[in-house]
C-alpha cells in the first residue's frame, strides 16, 4: 500500500476510536431527549464521575498488591457503572422531576446548574489538577512498510471497539425486546398514552437515566485508561460533543447517535490529518450546520410532523 | 432584592471603614494578592500564593519592614479577564497599593491599565507576556522572564546542541504557548531552518492520535511545544504508545511533576527551558524549610517568583522609607535588589534585564538536571 | 411511617453511595504512581452529618413541606398597586428609579459602581436574548458570539482607524445585527432543539476562528489598550493620552479623581440600557412584536393567519444580535482588552439562565435576574473555592423554587366590567 493510503488508514482508526465512545456518551442525550425532549447538560459530567471512580478502583486495587488486570478493570467497572447510575438517578430525581410539566427551557437551565455543581463538588472533593494513571494496558500491532508508513492499532483500541461493539448490541436487544425497553420505546412515542395504559412513567424515565449513566461511566472508564488523565473539567468537553454527536445523528434515535458519534470523530481525525488541527472543532460544528441544514432532523432522526 | 441592595451597601460600608482604618493605623501594610484560587488554572494561583505568604511571614518575623507589619490579601480572579477588571477596581476601592499578581498574563493585561491609572504598584510573578510592559507603564514591574527571552533561548539550544532535521513547533492556541511558539518559530527561521510543521491544538483536548500520525508521516525528528503540561503530557505518552520516537522540548509551564505522572516513561530526556530551580539554591534553605514547615510545596515554578516579588516591593521600601508607589518605582528602576531569586535589576520598561532561564533535561522520576 | 422509615434509609443508602468514594476517597499520587488515601476522620464526620441529614429530611418531610408551604412565596405582582393607580404611578415610579440610578454612583464606592456596570452589560445581553428566546421562542444557545462580533469590532475598529467609541457604537450593533440576519437567514428554518445545537456551533465557530485568526485579532493575544469612551473629547484619565485632548479634570479645572471615570462609564452603560430597554418596549407594542408572540405560542396558526414567519424569526433574530453587539462595545470598551476567552459558552449559559430565571418574555424579571446572576458571585466571594459550587447549586433551587421566573411576563390585557 502507498504512504498515502497508509495514513489515511491510521487516520481511519484513530478517528472510529474517538467516534466510538462519542457515541457512547452521545446515547444517553438522545434516549433522555427522546422521552423528555429535555438536553441533560448534566449528562457529560456523569462520565467524567464515572472516569474518577475507575480510577479510584483501579489505583485501590493496584494499591493492594491485586495484579491480574482482567479482575481490576472488570471490578472498576462495576463500580463505576454502579455509582455514576446512582448519580444519574440522583440528579433525575433532584434537579429534573419537580420541574416535569414546566416550560422546557426550565429543566435545562437546572441542568446546567447541576453541570457546574458537579464540576465543582469534584473539584473540591478530588482537586483541580489532572490525576493520571499509568498505562495499565499496553502493546499493540502494527503493519505497514517501517519505511514508509507504520500503521499503529494499540489493544487498548481494539478494547474500546469491542466494549463499544457489545454494549451498542446489548442495548438494542434491550431496547428491542425485553419489556422494559418497549416501555421506553412507548414512552418515546406518547408520554401521556403510555402513563394511561397503567405504566409508571416515572420509572421508566428514571431507567433512561441509569442507562444513560452507566453507557457514560464505560466510556469513563476505557477514556481514562486510554488517555489516562482525568480532571474535572473533561466532562463538559467531552459532553459538548457528545451533544453534538446526537444531534448529527438525529436526536432521540440510537441508531442515529452511534451513527453521529462515529461520523463526528472520523472527521475530526481526518481535519486533523489534512489541515491544521486547531481548525478541528470548526470543521465538526461546520459539518453539523451543513448536515443540518439539508436534513434538518439529522441523519437518522425522524422528521417532525407538525399538529395542529 | 432590597436585603441584596442592603448587603451591598453594608458591604461597601465594611470596605471602605476597612479601608479608612488602613490608613489610619500605620502599622500594618496591605499587599493585595491576585490570581486564580478556583476554576482550571487554581494550581498555580496556589503557588503563587505560597511563595507571598513565606515572604510576608519571613518579614514579619523578622520584625517588619519600617515598623510597619505586612499583611496578604487574596483576592480570586480565576483567570477570567472580565474578573480580572472587577479585581483590580476592588483592590484600588480597598485602598491597597502594593500588589502581587495577576497570573494568567490575560487577566494581568486587562487590569495593569487600572492599576497604572490607579498608582498601584504590580509585579507579576507569572505573566510572562511581552506586551504587559510594552506600554511604557511606570508601575507595573515582573520577577519573571519574557516569552521571547525563553523562545530565543530554546531556538538556540536547539541550533546550537539538537540539530535535528526535521522540527515541528506544537502550541497550544494560547497567548502563552503560541507567543512561545512564535518566538522560537522565527529565531529558526532567522537562522535557515524553518519548521516542517507549525500548528495549534486545542487547549483541555485529550486525542492527539491524529496529530501525531501526522508527525509521524512527515519523519519530525524534533517538536517543540509551546504550552503547559497536561496536553504536552498526552503528546508524549501517545506518541510512545504508537511507535513515535522524536525529541520533545517545551518551556517552563511543561516543568511539573504531574508531566512525569502523566506521560510515564515517556518524559525521559525531554528538554525544558525553565526558571533556575530556586528552591534547590542553598541561599534559600531555610526558606524552604520554612514553606515545608506549614505544609506546603516549594517546588512549584511560581513560588520563587512570588516570594521575589514581595521582596521587590519591601526592599524599595526599606530603602526609600516610603510606600509611595510611583517613588518605588523609581528606585525599582534605578537599583539592583537582593531577593531570592538572585540580585535583580530591571530595565526601564519594567522587565528583568537578564535572563534567569536555563536548559534543563526532564527525568521520568520528575527531576531534571541542565541538559550539556 | 413505616414506608416512611424505608424511603428514609433509601435515600440515605443513596446518599452514602455518592458520597463514600466521591468524597471519602481521594486520589494521590505517590511518585509518579495514583494511589488512593482515606478521607480525614473530620471530612468522614461531615459525610455522615450529611447521611443523617438527607435521613432526618425524609423522616420529617411532611413537616418540612408544610413549614415550606407556610413561608410565603413572593407575590411580586401583588406588592404593586392596583392597575388603575399603577398607570398614574408608573411614569414618576420610573422617573424616580433613574434619578436614584444617576445619583447613587457618587454616594458609594468604586467597586460597587464597577459592579454595577457589569451588571448593566448582563442587563443589555438578557435583555437582546429575552426577544429571541423569550418572546419569539427560538433557543439561542450561541447568544455570545454576537456579543464577540460587537467588541471585537469596537476593538478593532479603534485600533485600527482609531475611531472613537460612540462612532463605533452603531457599528457594532449593526455589524452584530448583520451577522445575525446571515447566520439567521439558513438555519431558522430548523426547529426547537436542532436550532439550539446549530446556534451553539456558531458560537463555537466564531470563538475558534477569532482565536486562529491571529493576524487580525491577534488571536489567543486579543487586542489591548482599546480607548475608552470620551465626553465630546474629553479623557477620563490622568494624561491625556492623544496629542491635543484635554483630560475631564483639567477642563472643569477639579482635581483629578480615578472614579470619574468608573463613573462615566457606569452612566454610559445606564443612558445605553435605558435606550434598549425603551426601544424593545416600544417593539414589544408593535406589530411585529405582537408576531414574535404569537408565533411562539402556534407557529400553524400563524402562517395559516398569513404572517411570514421567516420574516418574523429573522427580525427576532436580527434585534436580539445588534443589542448583543451594543453590549458588546460596550464591554470592549470597559475592559480595555478582550480577548477570545472571553466569549465562551458558559457565557451564553449564563445569559440564557438570566433570561428564564427573569421569567420568560418579562422585561422587569430579566432585568432583576441578571443583577442577582451578577451579584451573587461577588458576594460569594466570602466563600472562595465553594463559590462556583454554591452557584450551580442555586440556579438548580432557584429553578425548583420559581419555575415560571421571578417575575413571570404579563400579557397586557383589559377586564370588561359586568
Amino acid at each position: 500500500m502507498s504512504e498515502f493510503s497508509l495514513y489515511l488508514l491510521q487516520q481511519l482508526i484513530n478517528g472510529l476510536t474517538i467516534g466510538s465512545t462519542y457515541a457512547l456518551i452521545a446515547i444517553g442525550y438522545t434516549m433522555v431527549y427522546g422521552i423528555i425532549g429535555m438536553i441533560n447538560f448534566a449528562h457529560g459530567e456523569i462520565y467524567m464521575i464515572g472516569s474518577y471512580v475507575a480510577f479510584i478502583v483501579i489505583a485501590g486495587l493496584l494499591g493492594m498488591g491485586l495484579v491480574s488486570l482482567p479482575i481490576i478493570l472488570i471490578v472498576a467497572l462495576i463500580v463505576a457503572v454502579v455509582i455514576s447510575s446512582t448519580y444519574g438517578w440522583t440528579v433525575e430525581r433532584v434537579a429534573y422531576r419537580p420541574l416535569r410539566g414546566s416550560n422546557r427551557l426550565i429543566p435545562l437551565i437546572s441542568a446546567i446548574g447541576m453541570s457546574i455543581f458537579l464540576q465543582n463538588f469534584v473539584g473540591i472533593s478530588q482537586g483541580y489538577r489532572d490525576v493520571a494513571l499509568p498505562p495499565q494496558v499496553v502493546g499493540g500491532w502494527t503493519f505497514g512498510d517501517p519505511s514508509v508508513f507504520e500503521v499503529t492499532v494499540s489493544y487498548m483500541q481494539l478494547m474500546i471497539w469491542a466494549a463499544t461493539l457489545i454494549t451498542m448490541t446489548a442495548l438494542t436487544l434491550f431496547i428491542s425486546r425485553s419489556r422494559m425497553g418497549r416501555a421506553c420505546r412507548a414512552c418515546s412515542e406518547d408520554l401521556g398514552m403510555t402513563n394511561l395504559l397503567g405504566i409508571d412513567t416515572n420509572k421508566i424515565i428514571a431507567l433512561t437515566f441509569i442507562v444513560g449513566a452507566a453507557l457514560a461511566a464505560i466510556a469513563g472508564l476505557l477514556l481514562g485508561l486510554y488517555y489516562g488523565v482525568v480532571n474535572p473539567f473533561v466532562g463538559f468537553i467531552a459532553g459538548l460533543k457528545a451533544f453534538t454527536a446526537a444531534v448529527l445523528g438525529g436526536i432521540g434515535s440510537i441508531p442515529g447517535a452511534m451513527l453521529g458519534g462515529l461520523v463526528l470523530g472520523v472527521t475530526e481525525a481526518m481535519t486533523a490529518a489534512f489541515f491544521p488541527s486547531e481548525y478541528k472543532d470548526v470543521v465538526a460544528f461546520g459539518l453539523l450546520v451543513l448536515i443540518l441544514l439539508f436534513r434538518p432532523s439529522g441523519l437518522l432522526g425522524k422528521p417532525e410532523v407538525e399538529k395542529v | 432584592m432590597k436585603k441584596i441592595a442592603k448587603k451591598l451597601m453594608t458591604l461597601g460600608t465594611v470596605a471602605a471603614l476597612a479601608g479608612a482604618v488602613s490608613i489610619a493605623n500605620a502599622e500594618t501594610l496591605k499587599i493585595g494578592l491576585a490570581g486564580p484560587a478556583t476554576g482550571p488554572v487554581a494550581q498555580y494561583g496556589d503557588m503563587q500564593k505560597i511563595g507571598v505568604m513565606a515572604a510576608i511571614d519571613d518579614i514579619n518575623k523578622a520584625g517588619g519592614i519600617n515598623g510597619m507589619q505586612l499583611e496578604g490579601v487574596i483576592y480570586d480572579d480565576a483567570c477570567d479577564p472580565k474578573q480580572a477588571v472587577a479585581v483590580a477596581n476592588k483592590i484600588v476601592n480597598d485602598g491597597i497599593q502594593h500588589v502581587v499578581g495577576h497570573l494568567c498574563s490575560s487577566s494581568t493585561e486587562p487590569a495593569t491599565d487600572i492599576y497604572e491609572e490607579e498608582g498601584v504598584l504590580m509585579i507579576t510573578a507569572a505573566s510572562t507576556s511581552p506586551t504587559i510592559t510594552e506600554k511604557g507603564f511606570q508601575l507595573i514591574f515582573r520577577t519573571i522572564g519574557l516569552d521571547s527571552l525563553q523562545g530565543s533561548l530554546a531556538a538556540d539550544h536547539i541550533l546550537g546542541t539538537v540539530k535535528p532535521q526535521r522540527i515541528a513547533v506544537i502550541h497550544d492556541k494560547q497567548q502563552y504557548g503560541e507567543g512561545l511558539a512564535t518566538a522560537v518559530k522565527s529565531k529558526l527561521e532567522g537562522n535557515n531552518l524553518t519548521p516542517v510543521m507549525f500548528e495549534g491544538v486545542t487547549p483541555g483536548d485529550k486525542d492527539f492520535s491524529a496529530l501525531i500520525a501526522k508527525l509521524k508521516k512527515n519523519n519530525i525528528d524534533f517538536v517543540y511545544y509551546g504550552g503547559y503540561h497536561p496536553e504536552l503530557g498526552l503528546i508524549l505518552r501517545q506518541s510512545s504508545e504508537k511507535g513515535f520516537n522524536a525529541q520533545f522540548m517545551g518551556p517552563e509551564g511543561i516543568v511539573n511533576s504531574d508531566l512525569a505522572k502523566i506521560a510515564g516513561d515517556a518524559v525521559e530526556g525531554v528538554l525544558a527551558t525553565a526558571p533556575k530551580s530556586f528552591d534547590q539554591n542553598p541561599v534559600n534553605q531555610a526558606r524552604v524549610e520554612a514553606i515545608k514547615a506549614k505544609g506546603e510545596d516549594p517546588t512549584g515554578p511560581f513560588v520563587f517568583t512570588a516570594y521575589a516579588a514581595v521582596e521587590v516591593m519591601t526592599n524599595a521600601i526599606k530603602a526609600t522609607g516610603k510606600t509611595d508607589p510611583f517613588e518605588l518605582a523609581d528606585h525599582i528602576r534605578a537599583n539592583s535588589l537582593d531577593t531570592a531569586i538572585g540580585n535583580v535589576k530591571y530595565n526601564e520598561k519594567g522587565d528583568l534585564t537578564e535572563s534567569t532561564f536555563l536548559v534543563y533535561q526532564l527525568h521520568k522520576d520528575g527531576t531534571k538536571t541542565p541538559a550539556q | 411511617m413505616q414506608g416512611k422509615l424505608y424511603n428514609a434509609l433509601f435515600a440515605s443508602g443513596i446518599a452514602l453511595i455518592l458520597t463514600c468514594l466521591m468524597v471519602g476517597i481521594k486520589l494521590d499520587t505517590e511518585g509518579t504512581q495514583l494511589a488512593i488515601k482515606g478521607a480525614t476522620t473530620q471530612q468522614w464526620l461531615w459525610i455522615g452529618l450529611g447521611i443523617g441529614l438527607v435521613f432526618l429530611s425524609q423522616i420529617f418531610s411532611d413537616q418540612i413541606d408544610s413549614a415550606f408551604s407556610k413561608v410565603p412565596k413572593p407575590q411580586l405582582s401583588k406588592l404593586l398597586p392596583e392597575e388603575k393607580k399603577m398607570s398614574v404611578l408608573k411614569p414618576w415610579l420610573i422617573a424616580l428609579l433613574v434619578v436614584v440610578m444617576l445619583i447613587w454612583p457618587f454616594m458609594v464606592s468604586r467597586g460597587s459602581v464597577d459592579l454595577a456596570t457589569l451588571a448593566l452589560i448582563y442587563i443589555m445581553l438578557g435583555l437582546g436574548l429575552n426577544i429571541v428566546v423569550g418572546l419569539a421562542g427560538l433557543l439561542d444557545l450561541g447568544f455570545v458570539a454576537f456579543y464577540a462580533v460587537g467588541a471585537y469590532t469596537y476593538a478593532l475598529l479603534s485600533e485600527y482607524f482609531g475611531m472613537s467609541f460612540w462612532a463605533c457604537l452603531p457599528i457594532s450593533a449593526g455589524l452584530a445585527a448583520l451577522f445575525g440576519f446571515v447566520l439567521g437567514f439558513p438555519v431558522l428554518r430548523l426547529r426547537g432543539d436542532y436550532l439550539a445545537i446549530v446556534t451553539l456551533g456558531f458560537g463555537e465557530i466564531i470563538r475558534i476562528l477569532l482565536n486562529n485568526w491571529t493576524a487580525v485579532t491577534g488571536g489567543p493575544n486579543g487586542i489591548s489598550g482599546i480607548a475608552k469612551p470620551t465626553l465630546f473629547g474629553l479623557e477620563f484619565s490622568r494624561r491625556a493620552k492623544e496629542e491635543g485632548n484635554i483630560p475631564f479634570h483639567e477642563f472643569f479645572g477639579i482635581d483629578y479623581s480615578s472614579s470619574y471615570k468608573v463613573i462615566f462609564l457606569y452612566l454610559i452603560a445606564v443612558i445605553l440600557t435605558i435606550f434598549v430597554i425603551y426601544v424593545i418596549n416600544r417593539l414589544i407594542r408593535m406589530p411585529v412584536g405582537r408576531a414574535w408572540e404569537a408565533l411562539r405560542e402556534d407557529e400553524i396558526a400563524c402562517r395559516s393567519l398569513g404572517l411570514n414567519r421567516t420574516v418574523i424569526k429573522l427580525s427576532a433574530f436580527t434585534l436580539g444580535a445588534s443589542t448583543a453587539g451594543f453590549a458588546g462595545a460596550f464591554f470592549a470598551a470597559r475592559q480595555g482588552f478582550i480577548s477570545p476567552e472571553s466569549f465562551i459558552f458558559i457565557e451564553s449559559a449564563i445569559i440564557l439562565a438570566i433570561v428564564v430565571l427573569g421569567g420568560m418574555g418579562s422585561q422587569v424579571g430579566v432585568i432583576l435576574a441578571a443583577i442577582i446572576m451578577t451579584i451573587l458571585p461577588e458576594l460569594a466571594r466570602e466563600f472562595s473555592e465553594y463559590r462556583m459550587l454554591l452557584f450551580g447549586l442555586l440556579m438548580v433551587i432557584m429553578m425548583r423554587w420559581r419555575p415560571q421566573g421571578l417575575v413571570p411576563m404579563k400579557r397586557p390585557h383589559l377586564e370588561l366590567n359586568r
